[in-house]
């Protein structure tokens, strides 16, 4: 029953984010689990490396959560994300919120992983399969992140 | 690092065109950062200053903050995680 924020170089542990978020009180837990796709649009990647200012990610991280109790009737918070090397299929980010009910539930995850996106300083770099390695955020390149 | 050293972070492509994940410049003068930048960071960055988010001792902050010495300044790319 606690609140938990983390940037790591280490795999991502769901079993034990949803024992921290597990409250008796609650009825409802929604887990949002980003991972590394093969492909970003339609070019074939073999994974990313993910760049971060770590400490500055992990306080963004912490003010997201504490948002998200304000905003939604949740009980518990645990953001995790996974920083360095990942390949295809690993998880990358995670967003686990505990409620009484689903719908809070729900709503609190998505505005979460929402404004992980968007607002922590962390940068992905795509691995291409022809070998070749690009920042998503860097000017020259094509398409916009989501 | 001196009186007047601040201490300056790169990340993602900015790391890589500045070739330094961290870089420590002594300043003859008071300066805003937007004068840094334009003194020192905009040739090796090859971006504009409105390309990039600033914060110092990891708080956001203006271009027209006045560095301080023993400041650390982070230049921040748009953020891509996920």
């Amino acid at each position: 029953m606690v609140d938990y924020y983390l940037i790591t170089e280490d795999s991502i542990d769901i079993t034990e984010a949803l024992t921290m978020i597990d409250d008796p009180a609650t009825g409802a837990q929604a887990i949002f689990l980003g991972t590394v796709r093969d492909e970003y649009e339609g070019r074939k990647s073999l994974g990313l490396y993910y760049d971060a200012y770590p400490t500055m990610a992990q306080t963004h991280l912490k003010k997201i959560g504490e948002a998200m109790k304000q905003e939604f009737a949740i009980s518990h918070v645990v953001i995790i994300h996974r920083i360095g090397e990942l390949p295809v299929g690993a998880a990358s980010v995670l967003v686990a919120v505990s409620a009484a009910h689903r719908e809070a539930a729900f709503a609190a995850a998505k505005a979460g992983i929402d404004r992980v996106k968007s607002e922590v300083p962390i940068w992905k770099k795509e691995h291409w399969a022809d070998g070749s390695s690009e920042w998503h955020d860097h000017p020259d390149h094509s398409g916009n992140v989501e | 690092m001196t009186n007047n050293g601040i201490t300056v972070l790169f990340f993602s492509f900015a790391a890589d065109r500045m070739n330094a994940r961290e870089k420590i410049y002594e300043l003859p003068e008071p300066l805003s950062i937007q004068e840094f930048f334009q003194q020192y960071l905009s040739t090796g960055l090859r971006e504009p200053l409105e390309s990039w988010l600033f914060s110092v001792n990891e708080e956001w902050v203006d271009p027209q903050y006045n560095l301080r010495p023993g400041d650390a300044l982070a230049v921040v790319p748009p953020v891509s995680g996920g």
